[in-house]
C-alpha cells in the first residue's frame, strides 16, 4: 500500500480514536466511582459543544469559551447528581440508568428550545491550517484533538494514581464501606465524579465541534458509541478505555479508507461488538474481576 | 439475590385471575371499538399513534418487564419491519399483507441470531449494545441507499386493504390497529400466564426471580431469553410494518435512539409488569405531546419538539423517583377496589 494512504488512515484513525477514548473515558470515571451508566454523557459532550459555539460567535476568545463551557456543563453534571442520582442512590442500577435517560432528554429539549435545529461548527482551533506532511493531508484541528485527548489521560492517571482525592474516588468504587470507614464521604465523591465527567464531556465537546458539526440531538450517538468503546476495553479500567477508543478508531479509519460506500460506520460497530461478544468483559478485564 | 416467590408475585404483579383479564380485556375493546363512533378525526388520528406505540411497548414489556432484559434499539425492530414491508411492497411488488407476515418473520429471524449471540451479555453490557445496534441499523439504512433510499427514505408505499377494501381514512386505520392491538394484548396476556410466561418471570432478576434459580429448576434461560426477544421483536416488526403502510413514506430518522428510549418510558412509566402498561404508558405520553404541541406554541413559543423532550425527561424521572412500578399497580388497584387476591 501506498505509504501516504497508511500514514492518512493511521492519524485519522488516531484522531477518531482520541474521540472515542474521551468519549469512554467520562464513562468510565462516573461508572467507577457509583456504579452508574451515565447516559447523559454524550449530552454534556453536545453542551460543550453548542456552549462552546455560541460564546466564540458572540466574540469570547477561544480558550475562555471552553473554560466558561467547561465551568457550565460540570455544574449541570453536579446538578444531575445532586437533583436526580442522589435521591435515588439506593435504588439498583437499572433505574439509575434510566434517570440518567431522562436527564439526557431534558438537556437535549433545553439545547433544541436554546439552539434549534441547525448544525453547528468552529474554525479549527486557534485557526490551525491544514498541515500537508508526507502527502497526507492533517487538518489543522487533528493535533488539538490528539494533544489535549493525550493531556486529558495523563491528567486523569496523575489525579487518580497520585492525589489523594483521587485514590479516594477509586476507593469508592472497589470497596465502599472501607471508603467510608476511612472517612470518604461517598456522595461526595459521587458528585465530584460527575463535575469531573460534564467537564471533561464538555472539552471533549470543544474539540470535536470543528470536526463533526454539532446540534441538539447528536448525544445519544455519541453515547452509544461511547459507552461501546469503554465496554470493548473493559470499563472498569483506564486502560481499558483507551484501548477500546483507539481499536475503535483505527477499525473505523481502516475500513473508511479500505472499503469504499460509507459502509465505515456499520463495520465499525459490528466489529466492536463482535469483539465484546467474544471479550465479554472487555478486553483488558480477566473474567471474575470488575 | 435470595428466591422469593411471594416477592416475585408481588413485583411482576402476577395476573389476579384469568377471567378477570378476559373481562377487563372485553371491556378494554369495547371501549376502544366505540371511541370512534363519537370522537371527531382528531382523537382517531391520535388513537392511531397510541395503538402503534402500545405495540411496540407491549413487545418491549415482555423482555424488560416479565424477563428482565434491557433493550435501548426497539427503534431498529421497528424500522426493520417498516423497511423490509416498504422495500417488498414498492421495489417487488409483493401486496401489503403477504409483505407484512415476511417482515415479521424476516425480523424474528434476525432477532435469533442477533438475541442467541447478544444474550450472552448481561445486564447494563445488554443495555450498551443494544444501543449501539439501533445506531448499527440506522448506518446501515444510510449505506444500502440502493435499497432503502438512503435519508430520502421510501415514498409511495400502497397502503393495507381488508377484504378488498382499502382506505386511507382515518376510521379504517383505526379500527385495523386496535383490532391488531388487542390481539396482540390478548396474546400477551395468556403468554403471561402460560409455562413460558412463568419461565419467564424465573429469570427475571429486577422482580425477585434469578438466572440460577431457574436454571436449577430446568429453565433453559438462553432459550427463554432468546424466544421473548423474538417475539418482541415480531410485535415492533408488526407495528412497523402497519406504520409503512399507514404514513406510505419512511425516512431513517424516525428508527433512530430516540424512538427506542421513548418507548422504553413509556413501557417505565406505563408499569413493566403488565401488558396493561403499554397502553397506559402510551396513551399518556402521546396525549401529553399532544397537548403540547397545541399550547405550547400560543404560549410561549419555538420549536414544540423541546418541550416534548423536556416533558418526557421530567416524567421518567418523576416516575422512577415516586413510581417506579408505574401507572398500571395503581390503575389496577382502583379498578379492582379490593386487594389482590391472596397468594
Amino acid at each position: 500500500m501506498d505509504f501516504s494512504i497508511a500514514l492518512q488512515i493511521f492519524l485519522s484513525g488516531l484522531n477518531l480514536g482520541c474521540i472515542y477514548t474521551a468519549l469512554g473515558l467520562g464513562f468510565f470515571i462516573v461508572y467507577n466511582v457509583t456504579r452508574v451508566l451515565n447516559l447523559a454523557q454524550g449530552e454534556f459532550v453536545m453542551l460543550g459543544g453548542m456552549l462552546t459555539v455560541s460564546l466564540y460567535t458572540a466574540g469570547t476568545p477561544l480558550a475562555a469559551a471552553i473554560a466558561i463551557s467547561v465551568v457550565i456543563t460540570s455544574l449541570v453534571g453536579a446538578g444531575i447528581y445532586r437533583a436526580v442520582i442522589y435521591p435515588a442512590r439506593k435504588a439498583p442500577g437499572v433505574t439509575k440508568v434510566f434517570l440518567t435517560l431522562g436527564c439526557a432528554f431534558i438537556i437535549e429539549g433545553i439545547a433544541l428550545r436554546v439552539w434549534g435545529w441547525e448544525f453547528r461548527s468552529l474554525p479549527a482551533f486557534f485557526n490551525t491550517p491544514t498541515i500537508k506532511f508526507w502527502d497526507a493531508t492533517i487538518f489543522g484541528q487533528t493535533p488539538w484533538v490528539i494533544g489535549i485527548t493525550l493531556l486529558m489521560v495523563i491528567g486523569l492517571f496523575l489525579f487518580f494514581g497520585r492525589t489523594i482525592h483521587g485514590k479516594a474516588l477509586r476507593a469508592c468504587a472497589n470497596e465502599p464501606l472501607g471508603a467510608k470507614t476511612m472517612g470518604i464521604s461517598i456522595e461526595r465523591m459521587a458528585l465530584f465524579s460527575f463535575i469531573l465527567a460534564a467537564g471533561l464531556g464538555a472539552v471533549v465537546g470543544a474539540l470535536i465541534t470543528p470536526l463533526t458539526m454539532t446540534s441538539y440531538s447528536m448525544g445519544l450517538p455519541l453515547t452509544a458509541k461511547g459507552l461501546l468503546a469503554a465496554f470493548v476495553g473493559g470499563i472498569t479500567r483506564a486502560e481499558g478505555v483507551i484501548l477500546g477508543g483507539i481499536i475503535y478508531g483505527m477499525i473505523e479509519s481502516i475500513t473508511a479508507g479500505l472499503i469504499p460506500g460509507g459502509y465505515h460506520g456499520v463495520i465499525a460497530l459490528a466489529i466492536l461488538i463482535g469483539i465484546l461478544l467474544i471479550r465479554r468483559r472487555g478486553i483488558l478485564v480477566t473474567a471474575g474481576k470488575g | 439475590m435470595p428466591f422469593n416467590v411471594r416477592d416475585m408475585i408481588e413485583k411482576t404483579g402476577r395476573i389476579s385471575s384469568t377471567n378477570q383479564q378476559y373481562l377487563a380485556a372485553g371491556m378494554f375493546t369495547i371501549l376502544i371499538m366505540t371511541i370512534p363512533l363519537g370522537a371527531g378525526a382528531y382523537p382517531n388520528t391520535v388513537m392511531i399513534e397510541v395503538a402503534f406505540y402500545s405495540i411496540v411497548t407491549m413487545g418491549l414489556i415482555m423482555l424488560t418487564g416479565f424477563t428482565g432484559q434491557i433493550s435501548l434499539g426497539h427503534a431498529a425492530l421497528f424500522g426493520c419491519g417498516a423497511y423490509v414491508s416498504a422495500i417488498l411492497t414498492t421495489r417487488y411488488l409483493v401486496p401489503p399483507w403477504p409483505a407484512l407476515f415476511l417482515a415479521a418473520g424476516f425480523t424474528g429471524a434476525i432477532a435469533y441470531a442477533v438475541g442467541r449471540a447478544m444474550f450472552r451479555l448481561h445486564g447494563l453490557i445488554l443495555a450498551g449494545v443494544t444501543l449501539a445496534l439501533n445506531l448499527l441499523f440506522y448506518y446501515l439504512i444510510g449505506s444500502i441507499s440502493g435499497l432503502t433510499g438512503g435519508a430520502m427514505g421510501i415514498m409511495n408505499i400502497p397502503p393495507l386493504s381488508v377484504a378488498g377494501y382499502t382506505s386511507q381514512s382515518v376510521l379504517f386505520n383505526y379500527y385495523l390497529l386496535w383490532t391488531i392491538a388487542i390481539l396482540l394484548l390478548i396474546f400477551s396476556l395468556n403468554l403471561a400466564d402460560s409455562r413460558f410466561g412463568r419461565a419467564l418471570r424465573s429469570i427475571n432478576t429486577h422482580a425477585g426471580g434469578s438466572e440460577e434459580a431457574a436454571q436449577v429448576l430446568g429453565v433453559n434461560i438462553m432459550k427463554y431469553k432468546v424466544w421473548v426477544f423474538v417475539l418482541s421483536a415480531v410485535y415492533a416488526s408488526i407495528a412497523g410494518s402497519v406504520y409503512a403502510h399507514y404514513t406510505r413514506i419512511i425516512e431513517p430518522n424516525t428508527f433512530m435512539l430516540q424512538f427506542s428510549a421513548l418507548v422504553a418510558l413509556m413501557a417505565i412509566i406505563g408499569g413493566r409488569s403488565s401488558p396493561w402498561g403499554a397502553f397506559l404508558g402510551a396513551g399518556l405520553i402521546v396525549s401529553i405531546r399532544q397537548l403540547l404541541r397545541e399550547f405550547m406554541p400560543l404560549i410561549i413559543g419555538g420549536p414544540t419538539g423541546s418541550y416534548e423532550l423536556i416533558a418526557y425527561g421530567v416524567i421518567l424521572v418523576v416516575a422512577l423517583l415516586f413510581l417506579p412500578q408505574g401507572l398500571f399497580p395503581i390503575v389496577k388497584k382502583a379498578i379492582l377496589r379490593r386487594k389482590p387476591v391472596s397468594q
